[in-house]
C-alpha cells in the first residue's frame, strides 16, 4: 500500500534568505521578550516573599520603651547587694522567693502555691492544716501532687509580679538598627503630648527586645503581652496536625488506591473523579460549617468523648480538638487523594503487569510493586496538603477554638486553641505589643511549616534512594 | 480450583488430527503436532464491540517454540496476552472461545487467572525489571507464590533461575544491587530468569528483543534455545530471521480491513517454520516473508 506524496506547489511558499533572516530576527526577540516577561513573574514572586518575611521579622524584634512597676536594681539593692555586681538572674531560689513573698498578696501567693507548691518540704503562703483539707478533698489541687517550683519559674514570677515591665511604646527592627536616636525622640514626644498617663520620663529605660524567644515559644497565653506565650497553642497545633494525618492519610491514599487501581471506568467514578477536584476547591469555611454541624453537635457524644468515658466525660461539648483535627483531615483529604492519585498514576504500568504476569495477586502487585515506587510522591503530597491545614483559621473559628485559653490541650478531647487563631486573636487587639506578638507568633508558625516541609524533603529522599 | 495436571498425559495421547489447523483455502497440510500444552481453539478477542482477532486456532506444542509474526496491528500480541489471561487487565478486553492449558479452558468461569499466570510466565517487549535488588526480582516471584523453603533454597532457587537466564555468572557477586544497575540485554535475561523462577510450564515472550542491540538479541536466542528443554516458549517477534532461527513452528497473522475501516486480526496460516519460510501455502504470507508486504 503506498500513499500518493501531496504535490509540491509551483511557486516555493518558504521565504527567501532575506526574508528568513529578518524573520528570524523577530522570532529571536519574541523569544527574548518571553523569557524577560517569565523573569519578571519570578522577581514578582520573590519580591512578594522577601517582603512578607521582612515584615514579620521587623516586627518580632527591634528597641521597646519599658517602665518597671519596681526596678530589678532596687530589689537587688533591697537585698543588701551591690546591683551594679549583681543582677536579679544571679539571686539565689530563696532570696528570690522572699522578693516575691514580699512583692505579692497572700491571697495571690496561696494561689500561686496550689498549682505549683515553692518547696517539697514546706509550705510558704498556705496554712498546713487547709492544705491537708486541700489535697484530701475530692478534686486536690495540681500543687499537691506536682513537684516544686524551679529557680527559672519563680524568677519568672518575680519578673511577672514584682518588677511588672510594662512595654509603653516599641520600635520595629529595622529602624531600631538604623535610627535608634528616632525611638528616644518618638518617645520624649510621647510624653509631651501626655500619651503615657502617669509615668514620669526618668523611670523608661530603653531596652532591647527579641518578642521571638524561648520564653516566649513556651509560655502560656496571657492578657499581658510582655509575658504572654504561645505555648498552648503550639501544642493545639501539634495536635491537630497529628490528628489530620491519623485521619486524611490512610483514608486518602486508601481511596486513590482504590481509584487508580481497582475502579474501573464508569460513569460513577468519573462523578466520583470530578467531585474529588471541585472538593479541593472549596472554600474553608465550609468545612467548618460541616464541622459545627457534625462533629460538634450531631456527632457530639463522641467527639467530646463521653461515649469512651461514661459518667464524667472529659469535655462538656463537641469543640474538641478531635473536632477540629477531623474537620482539617476532611478539608485536606481531597489534595491528599488528588496526590497520591498522581503519584500512583506515575508508577508505570509496565511494573504491574510485570507482577501481575507472575502470578501475583492485584494486592501483592500494589503493596509490594506500586506502593514502594509511589511512596516518596505520596508523603510528600500529603504532607504538603497538612502544612496548608496547620495555617487554616476560618474552620477552626468556626467549630471552636478557643480565643483564650491557658490549659494546654491534654488530649484528643480538650479544649484547644491553635497558632493562627492566636494569631487572629493578637492582632485584634489594640495595644501596640499584642501586634509584635502577633508577628512573633507568625515567626513560630513560618518555623513550623519549614520543619514540615523539612520532614517531607528528608522522608523523600530516603525512600527514594530505597527503591 | 486448581488444573487437573494428570491430564497432561490424555493430551500426549490425543489424536493429532485433531490440532489440524485449516486455513480457509485448505492449502496446506497440517504439521503433525507433538503434545500440546496449550491450543487456542476459535478465539475471537474483542475490545469492546471491536474485534481485534477472529477465529484463532492454534496448538502449541510442548518443548517447542512456536514463533508469532505478522505486519503491525495484526493482533499477534493480543493472542499471546490473551494466553495468560493478561487481557484481563484491560478492563473492555474479552476473549470468546477457548483457550485449552492440558484439558482446562483457562477463560471458564472458575478458574483464577493469578494461577494462570503463575503457570504460564510472560517477558516483555521492554527490559521491565523490578526497582529492587538483582536477587529480589528473581525471588519474589516464588516468595508470592508461597515457596516453602528456607533461606538457602530459595538462595538456590535464585541461583538456578539465573544460570537459566544465563546471567548468574554476571551477577552473582551483585546480587543485592538493582536490577535498574544492569544493561539493557541483562535486565531483559533478569526479566527471564524471574520469570522462570517459579518454575510455569509455559512461558511467553512479547517481542522480547526489541530494545535490545543484535549482540544481546543473539544471547537470548540462545537462551531460547536451551530454554525450551525445559518450558514450552511462545514468541510474539518482528523480526521474521528471528523466528526463522529459533523456532520450530510458526503461525502467521494478517489483517482484514473491513468497509468501514476497521481491522481485525486473523491467522493466515500456521506450519512448521521450515515449510512457512521455504514453502508457505498461503499468497499473503509468501508476500509477507519475501518482503513484498508490511
Amino acid at each position: 500500500m503506498s500513499l500518493a506524496a501531496p504535490e509540491r506547489p509551483e511557486v516555493d511558499l518558504f521565504p527567501t534568505p532575506e526574508e528568513y533572516q529578518g524573520l528570524l530576527s523577530k522570532r529571536t526577540r519574541r523569544a527574548r521578550l518571553f523569557q524577560a516577561a517569565c523573569l519578571l513573574a519570578l522577581t514578582v514572586a520573590v519580591v512578594a516573599l522577601v517582603a512578607l518575611i521582612y515584615t514579620i521579622i521587623n516586627d518580632s524584634f527591634g528597641l521597646v520603651a519599658v517602665v518597671n512597676q519596681t526596678e530589678p536594681e532596687a530589689v537587688v539593692a533591697d537585698l543588701g547587694l551591690d546591683p551594679t555586681q549583681v543582677t536579679l538572674d544571679d539571686l539565689e531560689y530563696d532570696q528570690l522567693l522572699g522578693v516575691l513573698q514580699a512583692g505579692i498578696s497572700s491571697g495571690v501567693g496561696r494561689r500561686l502555691e496550689r498549682e505549683q507548691r515553692f518547696y517539697a518540704d514546706r509550705l510558704v503562703f498556705e496554712p498546713q492544716d487547709s492544705w491537708d483539707e486541700l489535697c484530701a478533698s475530692a478534686e486536690p489541687v495540681p500543687g499537691c501532687t506536682a513537684g516544686p517550683r524551679g529557680h527559672a519559674n519563680v524568677l519568672a514570677l518575680v519578673l511577672e509580679r514584682v518588677v511588672q515591665p510594662d512595654v509603653i511604646a516599641t520600635y520595629p527592627l529595622v529602624p531600631s538598627l538604623l535610627n535608634p536616636e528616632g525611638f528616644e525622640a518618638d518617645v520624649a514626644a510621647g510624653f509631651e503630648a501626655n500619651r503615657f498617663g502617669d509615668y514620669r520620663p526618668d523611670q523608661v529605660g530603653i531596652e532591647w527586645r527579641a518578642w521571638f524567644n524561648w520564653t516566649f515559644l513556651t509560655s502560656p497565653s496571657s492578657a499581658t503581652p510582655e509575658i504572654a506565650g504561645i505555648r498552648t497553642a503550639i501544642l493545639g497545633s501539634a495536635w491537630l496536625v497529628a490528628i489530620t494525618i491519623l485521619f486524611a492519610v490512610p483514608v486518602g491514599v486508601g481511596a486513590a488506591i482504590y481509584l487508580v487501581e481497582y475502579a474501573r471506568p464508569s460513569r460513577l467514578n468519573d462523578f466520583i473523579q470530578t467531585n474529588i477536584y471541585n472538593l479541593a476547591g472549596v472554600p474553608s469555611i465550609i468545612y467548618g460549617m460541616l464541622g459545627l454541624a457534625i462533629l460538634v453537635r450531631v456527632l457530639e457524644p463522641f467527639t467530646s468523648g463521653a461515649v469512651f468515658t461514661p459518667g464524667t466525660p472529659p469535655s462538656d461539648n463537641g469543640r474538641t480538638v478531635l473536632s477540629a483535627g477531623i474537620t482539617l483531615g476532611l478539608l485536606t483529604l481531597p489534595v491528599v487523594i488528588i496526590s497520591a492519585q498522581e503519584a500512583l498514576k506515575a508508577v508505570p504500568s509496565s511494573l504491574r503487569q510485570a507482577s501481575m504476569g507472575l502470578g501475583a495477586t492485584k494486592w501483592q502487585t500494589v503493596r509490594s510493586q506500586v506502593l514502594p515506587v509511589a511512596l516518596p510522591g505520596i508523603l510528600t503530597g500529603a504532607i504538603l496538603a497538612v502544612a496548608r491545614a496547620i495555617g487554616e483559621t476560618a474552620p477552626l473559628i468556626l467549630v471552636g477554638a478557643a480565643s483564650f485559653i491557658t490549659v494546654d490541650p491534654s488530649g484528643p478531647f480538650s479544649k484547644f486553641t491553635a497558632v493562627p487563631i492566636q494569631i487572629f486573636q493578637w492582632t485584634s487587639f489594640p495595644q501596640e505589643e499584642f501586634r509584635k506578638i502577633a508577628a512573633a507568633a507568625s515567626l513560630a508558625l513560618l518555623l513550623l511549616l519549614l520543619i514540615l516541609n523539612a520532614g517531607a524533603v528528608i522522608l523523600r529522599n530516603r525512600y527514594a534512594r530505597k527503591a | 480450583m486448581p488444573f487437573d495436571t494428570d491430564q497432561t498425559e490424555k493430551a500426549m495421547t490425543r489424536d493429532p488430527e485433531e490440532y489440524a489447523i485449516r486455513s480457509p483455502a485448505e492449502s496446506t497440510s497440517p504439521p503433525p503436532p507433538a503434545e500440546a500444552v496449550m491450543r487456542i481453539e476459535d478465539m475471537d478477542v474483542f475490545y469492546g464491540d471491536f474485534r481485534a482477532v477472529k477465529e484463532v486456532s492454534i496448538p502449541f506444542a510442548k518443548n517447542e517454540i512456536t514463533a508469532l509474526i505478522g505486519p503491525s496491528g495484526c493482533g499477534k500480541s493480543t493472542v499471546l496476552r490473551s494466553l495468560n489471561r493478561m487481557n484481563d487487565l484491560i478492563p473492555t478486553a474479552r476473549v470468546e472461545g477457548k483457550v485449552m492449558f492440558h484439558d482446562e479452558n483457562i477463560y471458564q468461569r472458575h478458574v483464577d487467572p493469578v494461577e494462570v499466570r503463575r503457570r504460564v510466565g510472560m517477558v516483555f517487549q521492554k527490559p521491565n525489571p523490578f526497582p529492587k535488588s538483582i536477587y529480589e526480582n528473581v525471588a519474589w516471584g516464588a516468595r508470592i507464590n508461597g515457596f516453602k523453603g528456607k533461606r538457602g533454597e530459595l538462595d538456590d532457587l535464585v541461583e538456578h533461575a539465573l544460570t537459566q537466564a544465563a546471567l548468574w555468572e554476571e551477577v552473582k557477586d551483585k546480587l543485592t544491587e538493582s536490577g535498574y544497575s544492569l544493561s539493557g540485554g541483562q535486565q531483559q535475561r533478569l526479566c527471564i530468569a524471574r520469570a522462570v523462577a517459579p518454575s510455569p510450564e509455559v512461558l511467553l515472550m512479547d517481542e522480547p528483543c526489541s530494545a535490545l542491540d543484535p549482540i544481546a538479541t543473539l544471547r537470548i536466542e540462545e537462551l531460547m534455545m536451551t530454554l525450551k528443554k525445559e518450558f514450552t516458549i511462545i514468541i510474539v517477534t518482528h523480526n521474521m530471521q528471528q523466528a526463522g532461527r529459533v523456532s520450530d513452528r510458526t503461525a502467521f497473522f494478517s489483517v482484514d480491513v473491513d468497509d468501514r475501516g476497521q481491522r481485525t486480526g486473523k491467522l493466515v496460516e500456521f506450519d512448521d517454520t521450515d515449510r512457512i519460510f521455504t514453502a508457505p501455502g498461503e499468497k499473503e504470507t509468501e508476500d509477507y516473508i519475501t518482503g513484498r508486504f508490511g
